[in-house]
């Protein structure tokens, strides 16, 4: 990739701008189904270090809670919703420092033993080996005390060093005049650090991301923490406990942090802040949908979908609330870490940190099909509805098996995706298109000659580039084109999409411009079976 | 309730300058004592497993400069410490006066939520040159006066009690690092006789 980003570009000049006619919104939508258009365009990257959406917790589930009681809850407070969310455990006091008698120190002291020598050497084999140095992306998760919480590569154990020393770098540049530190570049490493009280968070990034992007993924990081504690019972521990160590409730959660790594390497919708959506028929689609609404109405119940492959078949909704790409992507984490969902209808609390930070929805679970590829979510505020979800879920399996809804699911997902021949466009290798209003993404099979890992790194390596240009730049940019060694690449953005497209080296400016025309008239007809186009709500 | 991870506790070592902070360090954890005079510029630290009631432990030791008082470091870093080392030098009873100040700046600027409980332990050193501190008997007292102190006198020159002093310092830390009330931590939703679930994501 690095050849990519030394490559010739090609400015882009007035007239050849004129050959970039926007079409008319080229996705029809009524009504956004994920978010609203006006409350979320895409991911803005001088807001993921600012606190503001989880300092405030929206308090949403409390007011779902609440609803119906005549005062509306507008400024609900941590307290208030903890007492709501756990009323069992109200007794259980909230301070157990107990205070120590000092006894004669020359009795207190137990006879020490004589340590082992090499106890006292620097057990920390582990980042001496190349294999741990050379790791592509490292993310450290650490309290602001300096205790290590998390590392995707090596033990926490043998990272001790490590961290203490990042902390006093993140605490002594806080120190120096409230300053806040936020990037280090060292030779091809870049530091990048997301400081998220009481949590720091490092990213630490040998490959083209940029200081943006390894911030975008702290941030997701960041999010995965709180969707298994809440944004509340976080502060409130580290409020409680200053030296707590964090390890403790997190022991078990540790997959999912490594699987988001993971998939944020290898899937576009994170830098896209998208998802991809089955391709399906619109009619199959809505059949579906109604499949839910109408046999899962159930007080309480919130968002409602199905997911097959990572991929989004349908998403219901209680009208008012939406589900943020982000959310979106912690529930598809979630189920695509969990093996333990194929062997039962489990009954889970996630936090969804942008719908409400502050709490728990308690989500059902269950795969429809014997193959478990299609996997049904019913997420509520109530905790006591397992037994009302679960007959929610027989009879929606039920239905769908009458109407073939299973099958056209299983169908699609064997068809994989799409050719990029199906779009009959030569000299285009690969393309990102994003949906901006409906924060959903569309993109064919990865073919030749992106079939190897290594190829597809390459080419993921390639939109990172691309998107960090476009975007994140001082000076963010509409076109961009782009012309490498082994392809020339395209990116454009508009009000209604983001469009990223892979030529082989020798496509000639006209002809690349020519071939997304004709692409986007392609995605335009297929629009209804790629994308969900309307929202359905409870 | 689940296999527990090794703890990991942090130490702060405070001090006038040149009372042996770094020599203590060093000879704990390295077994080695230099005669060298090194002002410690801004901040060490080094690590050091141990073990306390047959659980073992990683210490993580912070050496200051003592000149420069706590500007050195900021102040956020000394938050979250689990126990603080306070060294005076017993051949220069007025690094023993710092301790009252050293005590206070440290409660002030890590702010741990009970001044009263958070523990330290003050060393008297360089016994070696002078067996006995003369402020022993006000140490002691000063100690006691203070709730969570205890006391040790050592060399870090030739080693004697610097093992039982550190020892000590483990023991507070990790009864620091203790659990969390239950309310911290939602409990898992309790379905009825029903052995067909599982309770993926939750700690318990
Ligand atoms: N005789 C003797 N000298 C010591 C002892 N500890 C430290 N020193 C010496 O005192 C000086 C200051 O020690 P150092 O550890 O650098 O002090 P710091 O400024 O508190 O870190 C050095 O010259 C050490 O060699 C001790 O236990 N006995
Ligand atoms: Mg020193």
């Amino acid at each position: 990739m690095a050849e990519g980003k030394e490559a010739e570009q090609v400015s882009t000049s007035d007239s050849d701008q004129a050959d970039f006619i926007e079409p008319e919104t080229p996705v029809e939508i009524k009504n956004s189904m994920l978010v609203t258009t006006d409350s979320y365009e895409h991911i803005d990257y001088q807001d993921l270090e600012s606190p503001v959406y989880d300092s405030h917790p929206s308090g949403i589930i409390h007011a779902i809670v609440r609803s119906g009681s005549v005062e509306e809850s507008t400024d609900t407070n941590d307290e208030e919703l903890h007492t709501q969310c756990e009323e069992s455990n109200e007794d259980a006091s909230s301070n157990e420092l107990s205070s120590k008698e000092i006894s004669d120190v020359t009795e207190e002291v137990s006879k020490p033993e004589v340590p082992e020598l090499n106890s006292a050497e620097f057990d920390e084999d582990d980042v001496q080996t190349p294999e741990w140095r050379n790791q592509k992306k490292h993310v450290f998760i650490l309290s602001e005390a300096g205790k290590p919480v998390y590392s995707r590569h090596g033990t926490e154990d043998k990272l001790v060093t490590i961290m203490g020393v990042m902390q006093a770098l993140v605490s002594f540049v806080h120190d120096n005049g409230k300053d806040a530190l936020r990037c280090i570049i060292a030779g091809e490493h870049r530091f990048v650090f997301l400081v998220k009280d009481p949590l720091i968070l490092v990213g630490v990034s040998r490959g083209q991301d940029s200081t943006q992007q390894v911030l975008l993924q702290l941030s997701y990081v960041y999010n995965q923490v709180l969707s298994v504690l809440t944004y509340s019972t976080l502060h409130r521990i580290f409020k409680q406990r200053r030296n707590y160590d964090l390890r403790r409730l997190l022991s078990g959660a540790e997959k999912f942090l490594d699987n988001l790594l993971n998939m944020f390497d290898s899937e576009p919708s994170f830098l896209l802040g998208a998802v991809e959506c089955l391709p399906l028929d619109s009619v199959i689609r809505d059949m579906i949908a109604q499949s839910i609404v109408q046999h899962a109405k159930v007080k309480d119940l919130v968002f409602a979908l199905i997911l097959a492959n990572n991929k989004l078949v349908t998403l219901v909704r209680m009208k008012k609330y939406y589900l943020h790409p982000m959310d979106l992507h912690l529930i598809i984490n979630l189920v695509n870490a969990s093996e333990s969902f194929k062997a039962a209808e489990s009954w889970t609390p996630i936090c969804l940190p942008k719908f409400d930070s502050s709490g728990f929805l308690q989500a059902h679970i269950s795969y429809l099909d014997e193959s478990c590829q299609t996997c049904l979510l019913l997420l509520s505020v109530d905790r006591e509805s397992f037994f009302t979800l679960s007959d929610c879920k027989n009879r929606i399996k039920d239905r769908l098996l009458k109407y073939n809804g299973l099958k056209a699911i299983s169908d699609s997902l064997t068809r994989t995706s799409y050719s990029i021949q199906q779009c009959g466009i030569s000299d285009l290798r690969h393309f990102l298109y994003k949906s901006r209003s409906t924060a959903q993404y569309t993109s064919p099979e990865l073919e030749a000659p992106y079939l190897s890992q290594e190829e597809q790194e390459r080419l993921f390596g390639l939109y990172h580039y691309l998107h960090h240009r476009i975007h994140t730049t001082a000076r963010p940019l509409k076109i961009l084109y782009s012309v490498g060694p082994h392809e020339t690449l395209l990116g454009w953005i508009t009000q209604g999409f983001e469009l990223y497209a892979v030529f082989g080296p020798l496509v000639t400016k006209p002809a690349a411009i020519h071939a997304i025309n004709r692409l986007l008239r392609w995605i335009k007809k297929e629009e209804d079976r790629l994308f969900i186009l309307n929202s359905v709500t409870f | 309730m689940e296999t527990r991870k090794r703890a990991f506790l942090k130490v702060i070592i405070l001090g006038d300058s040149g009372v042996g902070k770094t020599s203590l360090m060093n000879q704990y954890v390295n077994r080695r004592f230099s005669n060298e005079y090194k002002a410690t510029i801004g901040a060490d630290f080094l690590t050091r497993d141990v073990t306390v009631d047959n659980k073992l432990v990683t210490l993580q030791i912070w050496d200051t400069a003592g000149q420069e008082r706590f500007a050195s470091l900021g102040v956020a870093f000394y938050r979250g410490a689990d126990c603080c080392v306070l060294v005076y030098d017993v051949t220069a009873p007025n690094t023993m006066d710092s301790l009252d100040a050293w005590r206070n700046e440290f409660l002030e600027q890590a702010d741990p939520l009970h001044h009263d409980e958070f523990p330290f332990v003050v060393i008297g050193n360089k016994t070696d040159i002078q067996a006995k501190s003369e402020k022993n008997s006000v140490t002691q007292s000063w100690c006691s006066g203070k709730g969570n102190v205890s006391y040790f006198e050592t060399s870090a020159k030739n080693g004697s009690r610097v093992e039982e002093a550190f020892q000590t310092v483990a023991q507070k830390a990790l009864e620091q690092d203790t659990e969390l009330t239950k309310e911290a931590y939602p409990s898992p939703i309790q379905l009825p006789q029903d052995n067909n679930k599982s309770h993926e994501g939750c700690s318990c």
